[in-house]
């Protein structure tokens, strides 16, 4: 394992130093600020929209961060052969995977805790207070962001950059449909698209933006079964990705 | 109990799908060599002939279509066989935003080796980057980046050395350079398997050559083999009916009795030189002179 953190780190290190995490970063705060003065016509509702807006804001920068960090790692290091002295000597296929995932899982956990205390500082500003479930709320924005990481990663290694981001959106936009939702698009074939639904992730657990923009108090054990759920499913997108990867020429 | 090789490709065969599925193309056809302990072997073919993907089939990056490899009579993707491999590829890259020190540090630490900074300068300047130890790779000619590629390559002493076109595109003090370390490494213990275009950096330090063409093995041999032990001598005289000078080779054996003729017939021998067959003569003659 040391070998997983060893590269890890030096992931952590080279997306540091791309333009691309602050370009995105900047954008997320811009519009974090952006919703922040837009002025709302009920002055007890501000904190609410503010919230609201925010949490939603967090969430799609997790989703750029996801697809701006990872979809051209494994074409960049193929095209510019950096994969070959790694993968021919050091690192296993597996470790090169789990190595860039974790590198790219920990700057996005940190860009997206810079946007949560970017929203705590506009509560700040505007004097609202600042419900103590902001950061669990972060935090499962945090495993949504690494299971849109793991679907990045699983796309980046049989398709294009142009082409992982749609996917990889599609797939974001789905998974916060309810079953109904998705029954609606094919009502044809109502017990297909159930099956399908029940199998592509489901997104929506990870939403907990309204009940905390509505005061209400979100159960410990929910969180930690969102987490659980997070978490298995990017690994079975990682075991995915990893028997693809295992499968190709590195020409 | 038959020696271990560092190095035994039996039989392998790799083609590649054709775009759109239209069939498949064979990249190497059934070949076979091995490398043995503390050998330089020179794997030498024209573009394409199917060198680079016999390297990255031993190194597990191809999957192979046909055969067999083995390390030490191991798989390649095994984790104890790959300690032991020093890799050098064509064209290498790294990431630029990074520096020479900090790469030998992550690949020490991914290699398991303690991080001895003392050594990597050593290295360093044994590789002649003294002095850019922390300058980023994105300021790197080609013949740097090439030397970065040797440090890492050496930075475990590894038992195998798989060079691919380690000195093309460097100037020849460069070149020197290299095969001197190429050689100082054999010296200590490690087998070579040199892949090259320049025929005279093999026919120079490899004690054996295989030579490829069209995916094809064409011939396989010591140097002595290949180049023949016979020596051959070039005889140059003035002809009587033209007065141009002509030249005649002989093997060693014919040589006196055909200078005694000479000397009987009273044509002026300009002079008498050894005639040295190159590498460059058995690979145009193992390939036909074929360019791919």
């Amino acid at each position: 394992m040391k070998a997983v953190f060893t590269f890890s780190l030096m992931t952590l290190r080279m997306l540091f130093r791309r333009r691309t995490l602050w370009g995105i970063l900047l954008v997320i705060l811009l519009a974090l600020a952006g919703i922040a003065s837009v002025p709302s016509f009920d002055v007890s509702n501000q904190g609410r929209f503010i919230l609201d807006f925010g949490l939603f804001g967090i969430e799609v920068g997790a989703l750029l961060l996801a697809l701006g960090l990872a979809a051209t790692l494994f074409p960049r290091d193929r095209e510019t052969r950096t994969l070959m002295p790694l993968i021919a000597v050091p690192l296993a296929r597996w470790q090169y995977l789990l190595g860039r995932f974790m590198g790219a899982a920990l700057v996005q956990a940190a860009a997206l805790l810079v946007t949560c205390l970017g929203l705590m500082l506009i509560l700040l500003f505007h004097r609202l207070p600042i419900p103590g479930d902001l950061l669990p709320a972060t935090l499962l924005i945090i495993i949504e962001g690494w299971f849109l990481l793991s679907t990045v990663f699983f796309f980046s290694f049989f398709t294009s950059p142009p082409l992982n981001w749609p996917l990889t959106t599609m797939l974001f936009i789905v998974s916060q449909m309810s079953v109904a939702e998705f029954v609606g698009i094919m009502p044809s074939a109502p017990g297909l698209m159930r099956t399908i639904r029940m199998i592509l992730p489901h997104a929506d657990v990870f939403h907990i933006k309204d009940p905390i923009a509505h005061g209400f108090e979100i159960e410990p054990v929910y969180f930690l079964i969102a987490i659980f759920y997070g978490l298995c499913y990017s690994a079975f997108m990682l075991s995915l990705a990893l028997a693809v990867f295992r499968g190709r020429d590195l020409k | 109990m038959a020696d271990v090789h560092p190095l035994q490709v039996v039989n392998l065969s790799k083609q590649f799908p054709r775009k759109k599925r239209l069939g498949s193309v064979q990249a190497v056809a059934n070949i076979s060599f091995n490398v043995r302990q503390g050998e330089i072997v020179g794997f030498i073919g024209h573009n394409g002939a199917g060198k680079t993907t016999t390297i990255k089939c031993i190194l597990g990056l191809l999957k192979l279509t046909n055969g067999r490899i083995s390390l030490w009579d191991d798989v390649p993707a095994h984790p104890n066989v790959r300690k032991r491999i020093g890799y050098i590829p064509e064209n290498p890259d790294y990431d630029d935003s990074f520096h020479p020190m900090e790469y030998l540090r992550m690949f020490a630490s991914m290699r398991g080796l303690a991080d001895v900074n003392s050594e990597w300068m050593k290295l360093l300047k044994r590789v002649g980057l003294t002095g850019w130890e922390t300058t980023r790779i994105r300021q790197f000619s080609k013949g740097m980046r090439q030397r970065m590629s040797l440090a890492l390559a050496l930075q475990s002493n590894p038992d195998l050395l798989i060079m691919d076109e380690p000195t093309g595109g460097l100037d020849p003090i460069a070149r020197k350079e290299f095969r001197e370390i190429i050689l100082e490494e054999n010296k200590r213990g490690a087998s070579v398997f040199l892949s090259s275009h320049i025929l005279s950096d093999v026919e120079t330090i490899c004690d054996r050559a295989v030579i490829l063409s069209g995916g094809k093995l064409m011939a396989e041999g010591s140097m002595t083999d290949l180049l023949g032990e016979e020596h051959l001598y070039r005889i140059t005289v003035i002809s009587r009916k033209t007065g141009e000078e002509v030249e005649e080779t002989i093997p060693e054996a014919d040589l006196q009795s055909r200078i005694d003729s000479i000397r009987k017939d009273n044509l002026p021998i300009v002079k008498v030189e050894m005639a040295l067959k190159s590498l460059e003569d058995v690979f145009m003659a193992a390939t036909g002179g074929e360019k791919q």
